[in-house]
C-alpha cells in the first residue's frame, strides 16, 4: 500500500503548487499528451533512472551528484530540492531516524533520489519507483491544466490514462540502463528559468 | 533551543492581513526577532508589499506560493510554509517569531496547529457587518480574532458594537479587538496579545488549538454520512 501513498498528492509534500512545465510552456489540453510525451521521455526517463537506483541501493550522494549535473536549471534544482525536503519529512514520521544521515549530508536533496530512498524503506523495488516517479510527474502536469484553462478535468484524466503504456515503458529503461540516461529537454530548461523570473505565474514551476 | 513561535495571520481578501503584519512588525522589531513568511497567489505580492514598507530587513521577509490553493498551503498541506519558517529561522536566526500570513481566502480558511502555534482572524467593518455573525472557525474560535478598519465603520454603515457583540457571542470568552491600524493604539493591543503569546511559549505552556475543520459539511438527502462542527472545535461522524 505504501507505493500508493507515495503516489498520492495528497500525502503532504506540496506538489499542488506545481504545474512541472506545464504553466511555463502554455500547455492546453490540445498540447498535453505531446506535452507529457517529451516530457517523459526526457527529463522524467533521467528522473526515474535516479530514483529506481536509489530505490536499489546505490549512493544516494553519488546519484544526486550525477542529477543535479543533468538538471541545468536552477529553478527546477530548487523546487525539486524542496519537495524532497517536504517528502523527507514525510519519511520521517514514516521511518523515524533513517533517512537524517542523508538529509544532514545532502545539500541538493532532490525528489528523485528521496523517492527511491522512500521506495526502499517501503520495500517498494526499483521499476515499481520508476513507475510512480514517471505517474507523479504526469499527474502534476495534468493537475495544471483545469486551473490554467478552461477545460474539462475528465478530458485531461483520459490523456493521462493515455499514458500508461508509455510510463511503462519508460519505467522498464529506468530501471534497467546500465548508466543513468542522459536525455535532456532545452525548452523544458529555459522555459522554467524564465517562468521564475515572472511576476505573474500561479504555479512555481 | 527553543523554535521561533510560529503565529499564522488569516481572514478574507482585503482585510488588512499585510497591513496587520507591517504595523505589529514596525512595533516588534526593535524588541523581538521577527521573521515573515507570506502566501500568495501571484508569485511574491505580499512579500513585496512587506519589504516595500521598510519595517523588516528584506531577507527576513520570504514568500510561499500556493499555486492557486491559499488554504491548502495553510491547512492540509503545510509542507512548504513549515520548511520556509525553518530555513528563515536557519538563515536569518535565530528568531523570536515568525508571522505567516495566509493568502487572502474565506470565512473557512484556518490554519493547522502544525504550522501555527496561534492565529489570528482579521476580518473589516468594510467587508459587511454581519459577517461576525455568519460564523465560521476563524471567526469562532482563532486566538484572536481582529476587526479592522473601524476608522471605515461611519461610512459603509457597519455598527462595530453589533459586530463585537456577535463575535462574543461565537467566542466563548476568546479576545477580540475592534482596532483601526492607522490608529497607534489598536497596532499596539495586537502586539501586546503577541507578546503574551511568546511569554506562553517560552514558559513551555503554549498548546496550539484547532480552530476546526474547513466548515460543517452539509449533505442532500439520502446521504448516509454527515458531519457537524462543534463549537468546542471537535468533529464528529454519525450516520441517519
Amino acid at each position: 500500500m505504501l507505493d500508493l501513498l507515495l503516489a498520492d498528492a495528497r500525502t503532504p509534500t506540496g506538489g499542488f503548487a506545481h504545474s512541472n512545465g506545464v504553466e511555463p510552456a502554455g500547455v492546453g489540453l490540445p498540447e498535453l499528451g505531446g506535452f507529457l510525451h517529451g516530457r517523459l521521455s526526457s527529463t522524467g526517463l533521467v528522473d526515474a533512472a535516479v530514483a529506481a537506483a536509489a530505490a536499489r541501493g546505490e549512493d544516494p550522494l553519488v546519484l544526486e551528484a550525477a542529477w543535479v549535473a543533468r538538471t541545468p536549471s536552477a529553478p527546477t534544482r530548487e523546487a525539486a530540492r524542496r519537495q524532497g525536503r517536504s517528502l523527507l519529512r514525510v519519511a520521517d514520521r514514516l521511518w523515524p531516524g533513517a533517512l537524517d544521515a542523508y538529509g544532514v549530508s545532502s545539500a541538493a536533496t532532490p525528489r528523485p533520489v528521496v523517492l527511491g530512498l522512500c521506495g526502499a524503506l517501503a520495500g517498494i523495488g526499483p521499476r515499481r519507483v520508476a513507475q510512480l516517479c514517471l505517474y507523479d510527474d504526469a499527474a502534476t502536469c495534468c493537475a495544471a491544466v483545469p486551473k490554467l484553462h478552461a477545460v474539462d478535468a475528465l478530458d485531461v484524466t483520459t490523456v493521462l490514462a493515455g499514458c500508461e503504456d508509455l510510463i511503462a515503458a519508460l519505467a522498464d529503461r529506468a530501471a534497467t540502463a546500465r548508466e543513468l540516461p542522459s536525455a535532456s529537454a532545452p525548452l523544458l530548461d529555459l522555459r522554467s528559468v524564465v517562468h521564475h523570473e515572472n511576476s505573474r505565474r500561479l504555479f512555481v514551476t | 533551543m527553543t523554535r521561533p513561535l510560529r503565529i499564522g495571520v488569516a481572514g478574507p481578501v482585503g482585510t488588512g492581513k499585510s497591513s496587520l503584519v507591517a504595523a505589529v512588525c514596525g512595533v516588534l522589531a526593535d524588541e523581538v526577532r521577527l521573521g515573515v513568511v507570506t502566501n500568495d497567489i501571484y508569485t511574491d505580492e505580499d512579500a513585496r508589499f512587506l519589504r516595500a514598507t521598510g519595517v523588516l530587513a528584506p531577507e527576513r521577509i520570504v514568500a510561499v506560493q500556493t499555486g492557486c490553493c491559499p488554504h491548502t498551503a495553510i491547512r492540509d498541506d503545510v509542507s512548504e510554509n513549515l520548511q520556509a519558517v525553518e530555513e528563515l529561522d536557519l538563515r536569518e536566526g535565530p528568531l523570536d517569531v515568525v508571522l505567516v500570513e495566509s493568502g487572502g481566502d474565506n470565512l473557512t480558511a484556518t490554519f493547522s496547529p502544525a504550522l501555527a502555534d496561534v492565529q489570528v482572524f482579521v476580518l473589516d467593518c468594510a467587508g459587511g457587518d454581519d459577517v461576525p455573525r455568519k460564523g465560521g472557525p476563524g471567526v469562532a474560535r482563532a486566538d484572536l480574532l481582529v476587526i479592522n478598519k473601524t476608522d471605515l465603520a461611519p461610512y459603509v454603515g457597519a455598527d462595530v458594537e453589533l459586530m463585537l457583540a456577535d463575535s462574543a457571542a461565537v467566542r466563548d470568552g476568546r479576545p477580540v479587538l475592534a482596532v483601526s491600524l492607522r490608529d497607534a493604539a489598536g497596532v499596539a493591543a495586537i502586539a501586546e496579545w503577541m507578546r503574551a503569546a511568546l511569554a506562553e511559549h517560552r514558559a513551555g505552556s503554549l498548546v496550539a488549538q484547532d480552530p476546526g475543520p474547513m466548515a460543517p459539511h452539509h449533505h442532500g438527502d439520502g446521504d448516509l454520512e454527515h458531519t457537524h462542527a462543534h463549537e468546542d472545535g471537535h468533529v464528529h461522524h454519525h450516520a441517519h
